[in-house]
């Protein structure tokens, strides 16, 4: 091989990797069939603002959501919207809630919001709806019928009675290993919202379900769970194509139960183990997903990023944009009837850094 | 046996007797791995010698006065030190420029890509730009060089014996080669840092150089990019990072000028003349190669290795002391403290809250890392005379 | 009783005093102090437990439990390894004082502090039943 050939090798592999992830629509255009029913939208989550004191705040988070923001108004052709995934702030609080919104206003685009616990738990959502609305709520968009949940509640005993202040409760909720936490549900009031919401459209219709506990039972002890997966699973049963889009797990996960595909979004902040590197532990990790790369913790931004998402014919492509590292691309595939990780699917072409232990 | 033949011997000869320097591929210089040697180029004193007379031609160039050695001398440890970008041919009675400080080729043989912003992947790719880029050698292509390589008496004997080609049989491919072998030789190491942390010579260091030593690894957070090993050190990862230089002086203007730049549709060789001609164009980093977010504004971590040596500092030459380098990272990747910090800033990057005293101890240590050979040469530290 | 008298009769109860268990030989420990030891281990862990969730420890509240519950993803059984973030080879203790000026921003322990030890007994607590893979990345 000549070395200008190697050259243009080099620079159309440098590129074109890297070209899939910022130049959604024409490439991704290409694989599906029918560009008119396409579209894209944006999925930021869980930026975890964690306040200090005064006007400090805890500048590695910070600059997650920042560079998110920025990356996003980047996209080109633009996104339809842009879906904020849960726990905006750390510890709920007002400061936190404010310059995590002051941060997500640089946004050029429609957004809308997904509770998360460690947004909620505080106040139980109120400065939260304040801000941002409804905590459980529907939209229509080009044909697709979009849900977003409130899937961070829990037993009423834990929330109303257990704890003495509103900040313990916060507290108690949001270390992600305590014991004396409560695994997340969606509830019978909102199921029973949701069941009578689904009831008015077609089974045809593409449905995706916004979420921040996995709706899937994963990992209890770090409440990578939803106690009534199954009754709300049940729910999206009747429907051809079904996607849940989750966040709070920090790391790259994708599953197909039934005709449902669930897809994990990145957190901005930082990146979670894999449970399955708990050794005390049993635990029931999706066995489709191909882990995203362990992360270097000198770059605060390894093993974090965004993602957008590629609604072509119903079915969900979501593109992992991370920082520093190589871009990962989960589709769904026809022929296998669930997503697949369209460079690192087979183990053959694992690589090192995807090794989780 | 006439005079380039002798100049060969006598070459071959220096090659061999200055291993230390010169990259003996038994014996690379303390604190230094072996020299990565392509499989398809091996190294021969005759080639290295080839390559050696290639770098210095002027001829390859439009004005007759510009040859590789031009911005990568070597009585200045092969870069053109105190410029900050580095100077073409001269039109209407005035030097061209581009819009980067030219990098030392000493070690450049350890890089996995060459260039600021990595759009070559080797030494050998290299060589092709510089001759026909309008602000450098200024050649319509490379047609030129392959005339003079080709009828040039000199240059027709040492091809054949180098490569056994004559007449068209020679192309850029044998000459990048032949400057490639040359450049390979180019790597040092064994500086006052080598000596003290794999020589085991206690006293090798300065007590400021050992307490910026510490800084380096610890509170100055360098050593993850500009990487230190167990056993060896090449002060590189090879890889790009946005520190907020150059980049931070067109923030707003990002989105546009990215925009700008895909809608362009610049790839391939054209990459290389836009980003020396445009310097727009130029912060863009290696977001002009890739066209990948991660790219905005990034570069390649450059190897420190002599880096006191090679003023001006950072891809524009825009820090003129290593001082001024550390103050800028002290800041958290701003020039002057409280400065707006870029949306695309590299993880690695923050404020480090170094004292005074420390800033000096970690240019110290930077000192310690120039080889012998160089140490004679002026040195850009900034620090106040004590 | 007779001077020599005395002296035997305290030999012989020191002889059946020795032989009794009334002073254990230095070889022997029995079931309670093995447990007893273990608890004084545990109460450690539990220390280490705690810290491992203290905003504290650094000067900008962020916890090592934030990103590593349970302890997972630390690996002590892989140490003394080479680590990238150091440059050279280094024990758990160092790692974790890495923790503490990069992500957590604060200050260094001594590698003998009371507190550092406490946080490897709990992660290596919780990290129990692997096995030991020094160097591995």
């Amino acid at each position: 091989m000549t070395d200008s050939a190697s050259r243009r090798d080099f620079l159309k592999g440098a590129g074109a990797a890297a070209a899939a992830s910022t130049l959604p629509l024409s490439m991704v255009k290409l694989a599906f069939a029918d560009p008119a029913q396409d579209f894209t939208f944006a999925y930021i989550s869980d930026s975890h603002i964690q306040h200090i004191k005064g006007n400090e705040f805890v500048r590695n988070w910070d600059r997650g959501l920042i560079r998110a923001v920025a990356e996003t108004n980047l996209l080109r052709p633009k996104p339809d919207f842009v879906m904020f995934g849960g726990d905006l702030a750390q510890l709920g609080t007002k400061a936190e809630l404010d310059h995590g919104a002051e941060m997500l206003s640089k946004l050029n685009y429609e957004t809308h919001m997904v509770m998360g616990e460690h947004d909620y738990y505080l106040d139980l959502g109120e400065y939260w709806s304040r801000l941002f609305g409804d905590q459980h709520y529907s939209f229509d968009h080009k044909g697709v019928h979009f849900v977003v949940l409130n899937s961070i509640l829990t037993f009423d005993e834990w929330t109303h009675e257990r704890w003495p202040t509103p900040e313990q409760r916060m507290l108690e909720m949001a270390a992600l290993d305590n014991p004396n936490g409560s695994p997340f549900m969606v509830g019978e009031k909102q199921r029973e919202w949701l069941r009578q919401d689904l009831e008015k459209v077609d089974k045809k219709t593409p449905l995706v379900v916004f979420s921040h506990s996995p709706i899937q039972k994963i990992y209890k002890g770090w409440n990578f769970w939803t106690d009534d997966a199954e009754e709300v699973q049940a729910l999206l049963k009747p429907f051809d194509k079904a996607t849940v889009i989750y966040g709070h797990v920090h790391q790259i996960q994708y599953n197909q139960i039934g005709n449902i595909a669930f897809h994990a979004v990145m957190a901005t902040a930082w990146p979670w183990p894999y449970p399955e590197s708990y050794a005390q532990a049993e635990q029931h990790m999706p066995v489709l997903t191909v882990p995203m790369n362990r992360a270097d913790p000198f770059f605060e931004r390894d093993a974090t990023g965004w993602q957008f998402i590629d609604v072509a014919t119903g079915r969900v492509a979501m593109d992992y944009n991370l920082y520093n590292n190589t871009n990962r691309r989960v589709a769904f595939d026809a022929t296998k009837g669930h997503p697949v990780d369209t460079a690192y699917q087979a183990e053959a072409d694992r690589i090192p850094p995807q090794d989780h232990y | 046996m006439n005079g380039f033949r002798i100049a060969l011997l006598l070459t071959a000869g220096l090659t061999l007797a200055a291993g230390a320097m010169a990259g003996d591929a038994d014996a690379p210089p303390l604190g230094l791995p072996p020299v990565p040697i392509p499989e398809a180029n091996p190294q021969t004193p005759e080639k290295i010698a080839l390559g050696d007379k290639l770098f210095d031609d002027k001829r390859f160039s439009s004005t007759g006065e510009v040859a590789c050695a031009t911005c990568h001398d070597p009585k200045k440890a092969f870069t053109d030190s105190p410029l900050q970008v580095s100077e073409g041919i001269e039109k209407d009675g005035k030097k061209l420029t581009g819009t980067r400080n030219a990098p030392t080729v000493v070690n450049a043989a350890y890089m996995t890509t060459q260039f600021w912003d990595g759009r070559s992947p080797s030494l050998e790719d290299q060589a092709l730009h510089p001759p026909v880029n309008p602000v450098e050698m200024g050649l319509p292509s490379h047609e030129p060089i392959l005339e003079i390589v080709r009828t040039d008496p000199e240059y027709v004997e040492a091809f054949k014996a180098v490569f056994g080609k004559t007449g068209d049989q020679i192309t850029m491919d044998e000459v990048t080669k032949a400057i490639g072998a040359f450049e390979r030789t180019k790597v040092s190491g064994d500086s006052p840092f080598d000596r003290y942390f794999y020589g085991g010579e206690k006293d090798a260091l300065t007590d400021a150089q050992r307490r910026g030593f510490d800084l380096y690894v610890n509170k100055g957070r360098c050593v993850s990019c500009h990487v230190i090993e167990q056993t060896q050190a090449i002060f590189t990862d090879g890889r790009f990072h946005n520190v907020g230089v150059g980049i931070n002086d067109i923030q707003d203007e990002i989105p546009t000028l990215a925009g700008e730049y895909i809608d362009a549709g610049i790839t391939g060789e054209d990459v290389d003349i836009e980003v020396l001609g445009d310097k727009r164009s130029s912060e863009l980093g290696r977001f002009a190669v890739t066209t990948s977010f991660d790219g905005l504004g990034a570069f390649k971590t450059p190897t420190l290795r002599n880096v006191a040596v090679t003023a001006p500092y950072m891809h524009d030459g825009s820090k003129k002391t290593l001082r001024d380098v550390v103050v800028h990272y002290n800041n958290g990747g701003v020039t002057n403290e409280g400065d707006p910090v870029n949306d695309f800033l590299s993880g690695g990057i923050r404020p480090l809250d170094l004292t005074e005293d420390e800033i000096d101890d970690l240019v110290a240590f930077m000192d310690a890392l120039t080889s012998p050979e160089f140490a004679g040469l002026p040195k850009s530290l900034g620090l106040e005379e004590k | 009783m007779s001077k020599k008298l005395l002296v035997v009769a305290c030999g012989i109860i020191a002889a059946v005093v020795m032989v009794s268990g009334l002073g254990l030989r230095a070889d022997e420990f029995t079931k309670d102090d093995v447990d007893r030891y273990q608890d004084e281990f545990m109460s450690v862990v539990e220390k280490g437990r705690k810290l491992w969730g203290s905003g504290d420890l650094g000067t900008n509240g962020v916890a090592c439990g934030q990103c590593h519950p349970n302890a997972a993803n630390t690996h002590p059984e892989t140490y003394p390894k080479f680590q990238k973030q150091l440059g050279r080879v280094i024990v758990f203790g160092e790692m974790m004082n890495w923790c503490l000026q990069q992500p957590l921003e604060g200050q260094p322990l001594a590698l003998d502090d009371p507190d550092l030890i406490a946080m490897e007994a709990y992660a290596r607590w919780e990290r129990r039943g692997v096995a030991l893979a020094p160097g591995k990345h």
